[in-house]
């Protein structure tokens, strides 16, 4: 029996891992924005005119919750200077003229064997290789994992990858399944743990067996097969499919002794712990109804995306949507000069073909949203709470437990905005609590 | 860079950026499919006349939504085909001798009074189609229960018009022979046009569970109570003959799979819908054996539609997180505090 959660959603996959991993030419000019991470931005550490090698770090913060960027290519610093940010508005960023030798920078070496089973070493060279959560959420992994240790007993790798059109975490198992175990073991090493449980949906069967049959107890890794629903890859879903454990309200999974780290994450942590290598490329899973063919795109950090989109064939038909990540979690973009960042896995140039947008939708009391909730909500009453400004039920029935999975909406018949709603009713709760805070203080 | 590119303006939109296939429409017409073979077995029992009827109701549910949302100024609502589900709905709760006007007053009621007063599809806290045929019931009550002879039993039953398998239950006299389970089961018995064929509503009732358009919850927990009621309360002869002469006759399984899952007005939780439909099948056994009908489906589900809120508001879901030991723990804590204070 594969493991599960209770609720979610089949939405069509979309995906097409039999494509072979196309090699993207990075563009004459990359930007680098100074945050690709949650926690404290970057500060550049070079300025207009100086010359970089391909991996040189070239911004960082020394706060704990922070994540260094390197450059993707080797060249000529030409701006540093904000630039439009994937996720809207101008970020600084450094600007970097392509030389096209890609000399490669050599402050990172290889960690030696003993280094290789020490914590300390592996963790400070997560922290200098710049990884962060590469599923997405990109938080600064070398955190993450320092703050679960002595307080995880169950180590999740999270290879769901549940979200329709992207191919990457597939794409690394089957063409480094080696090397991603190693990483899983580094991981597993500097978490202070005995074993790592690898959740994989059972869509990617051919990974599971390739996987199985390099023997993955040898690195202290079981492969657990998860049923193929969305959103198995929700940290939660993960936390509950493997360890029949819930995450509190408002807590993190070391609450309840889990830790989940992504399949890229582990990939990332490989490259740079046993080749030196920091965060400057990753797998970009290229599709929509805009371009002709899906493309899985091996792309540097900093491509701008219209130029990637070129780089994929180009557009056959003008798109209207820009969605980073996958559709049902990932967020829209507006600016096709903006570039890629570490935690995009995907980039869509939807069509209105893919659009169902429907103006003044009416819900017809289906329930259809509270069968597939992953979290227990109620999301048809929600939204009427929301609707009438009832803060007071909002909260009384849990809208801050929302993680915005997008279920409901999926689901729902009637087209309404309910992700939408709860991710306002959110911002609103938490505006209204600092507003009340103040008025305490006055 | 491609100066052509940064001209694009692009939309936004939090996520979900993807939408299943399924529309309120999709459902709709997934009821209708599932309505036709009813529909069919009435003709085949009845003659031609019922399609008229449908055929007025259906066309007076669709006019009277369209009218009202024009004259207001509204958006039109026609195209999500509820109005049309409302029709059909009506025109298979008539018996098969109904003038064909007699559903077009009743359609009025149902769309106009009951279903857009109240903001149309979803805000009804009524379903339109059972209130329009109570309406009709109460203002035509000689009509609305005048049953022909089923092509099946002509020759077996003199007449144009027989007492229907309910009436004998509820008057406590002895069932004719014609009704036996297997005839009440395929048809073989008068009634109102979409009701009298059990094996049919049952396929109904797979279909839609099938196509997810309704759980089964709500049609297994209302027939399962009537089936067990008038098992334990079984009034003259066989226990067992009289329940399921109880569950077979009767619009009890259209109202069960068609009318008593109406989205609007039965709950959309779990327990709630479980209390619901025995709610609708304790009602349904009151009216048959103390009330003024020998039927009692209608109003049955009429008075549970009007519980619906209250009871979903008993029933919410467990906190994701939070266990029952958590909430028992919290509670206990709370008394001690309480306690303490005192």
């Amino acid at each position: 029996m594969s493991h599960t959660f209770k609720g979610g959603v089949h939405p069509n996959y979309m995906k097409a891992p039999e494509i072979p991993v196309t090699v993207i030419t990075p563009p004459a000019q990359v930007v680098i924005p100074m945050t690709q991470h949650i926690g404290a931005p970057c500060q550049p550490l070079v300025k207009k005119g100086d010359v970089v090698t391909m991996g040189q770090k070239i911004g960082e913060n020394p706060a704990p919750v922070s994540a260094p960027v390197h450059s993707p290519v080797s060249g000529k610093v030409v701006a540093v200077e904000p630039r439009p940010h994937p996720f809207g508005d101008n970020i600084m960023s450094v600007v970097i003229e392509n030389d096209y030798q890609d000399t490669p920078c050599t402050d990172l070496a290889p960690l030696t064997e003993e280094q290789l089973k020490d914590p300390d070493a592996i963790l400070e060279r997560i922290r200098e290789a710049g990884v962060v959560g590469m599923g997405g959420a990109m938080f600064p992994t070398a955190f993450k994992i320092r703050g679960g240790i002595g307080k995880v007993d169950k180590l999740i790798i999270n290879g769901a990858e549940c979200e329709p059109y992207l191919n990457g975490d597939h794409l690394t198992m089957l063409n480094f399944s080696e090397e991603l175990l190693r990483g899983i073991e580094l991981v597993r090493i500097a978490s202070g743990v005995e074993k790592a449980y690898y959740g994989i949906e059972v869509n990617k069967q051919d990974a599971i067996d390739k996987l199985n049959s390099l023997h993955p107890e040898k690195y202290g890794i079981e492969i657990v097969p998860e049923a193929v629903k969305y959103p198995q890859g929700g940290e939660k879903m993960q936390v509950k499919a493997v360890t029949g454990r819930e995450v509190k309200p408002g807590g993190l999974p070391s609450g309840v002794g889990a830790n989940v780290v992504s399949t890229r994450t582990c990939y990332a942590i490989y490259q740079a712990c046993y080749e030196g290598k920091p965060v400057i490329e990753r797998i970009v899973s290229v599709a929509g109804s805009a371009l002709k063919a899906p493309v899985n795109a091996l792309t540097r950090v900093g491509t701008p995306l219209g130029y990637l989109a070129e780089q994929c064939g180009g557009f056959v038909k003008t798109p209207r949507k820009l969605v980073l990540g996958g559709p049902m979690m990932g967020i829209c973009a507006t600016d096709l000069a903006a570039p890629t960042i570490k935690g995009i896995s995907g980039v869509l140039y939807f069509t209105e073909e893919e659009d169902k947008h429907v103006d003044n939708p009416t819900c017809i009391r289906c329930g259809k949203c509270i069968e597939v909730c992953p979290m227990n909500l109620e999301p048809v009453f929600l939204y009427m709470y929301y609707s009438k400004g009832d803060y007071a039920n909002l909260e009384k029935y849990h809208v801050n437990d929302c993680f915005e999975c997008g279920s409901c909406a999926y689901n729902c018949p009637a087209r309404m905005p309910l992700t939408h709603a709860f991710k306002t009713a959110k911002l609103m709760l938490s505006a209204k609590a600092a507003a009340d805070k103040a008025k305490e203080a006055k | 860079m491609n100066e052509k590119n940064e001209r694009i303006v692009f939309d936004v939109a939090f996520q979900p950026q993807v939408r299943t296939d399924r529309d309120t429409r999709s459902l709709m017409l997934d009821v209708i499919i599932a309505l036709l073979p009813v529909l069919v077995v009435g003709v085949w029992q009845f003659g031609t006349h019922p399609l008229l009827v449908v055929a007025c109701s259906i066309a007076a549910c669709v006019f009277f939504e369209w009218g009202y949302r024009k004259l207001l100024h509204k958006e039109q609502s026609i195209g999500d085909l509820s109005a049309v589900v409302t029709g059909l709905l009506l025109g298979l709760s008539m018996p098969s001798t109904t003038p064909a006007w007699v559903p077009v007053v009743g359609a009025f009621f149902a769309i106009v009074v009951v279903k857009q007063l109240y903001g149309g599809i979803g805000k009804n806290f009524l379903n339109p189609a059972l209130a329009g045929r109570a309406f009709l019931l109460s203002s035509y009550s000689i009509l609305m229960s005048t049953w022909a002879v089923p092509k099946s039993l002509q020759g077996t039953v003199d007449g144009v018009t027989m007492a229907t398998p309910l009436s004998y239950l509820y008057g406590d006299a002895a069932m004719p022979k014609y009704f036996s389970f297997q005839s009440l089961f395929l048809g073989n018995t008068p009634g109102s046009v979409g009701e009298v064929s059990t094996l049919i509503l049952i396929a109904a009732c797979i279909y839609l569970i099938v196509r997810k358009v309704i759980s089964w919850r709500i049609p297994v927990s209302f027939v399962g109570t009537v089936f067990v009621l008038t098992l334990l309360f079984g009034r003259n002869g066989d226990h067992f003959d009289f329940a399921l002469y109880n569950v077979l006759s009767g619009a009890l399984l259209l109202v069960a799979v068609f009318m008593a899952t109406d989205y609007s007005t039965s709950p959309v939780t779990i327990g709630g819908q479980l209390l619901y439909g025995f709610g609708c099948g304790a009602i349904t056994v009151l009216i048959r054996y103390f009330g003024g009908f020998p039927e009692g489906t209608t109003y049955a589900v009429l008075i549970m539609n009007l519980c619906t809120w209250a009871i979903d508001k008993g029933f919410h879901r467990r906190q994701f997180g939070v266990s029952k030991e958590d909430i028992a723990k919290e509670k206990a804590q709370k008394m001690a505090a309480k306690e303490a204070a005192k």
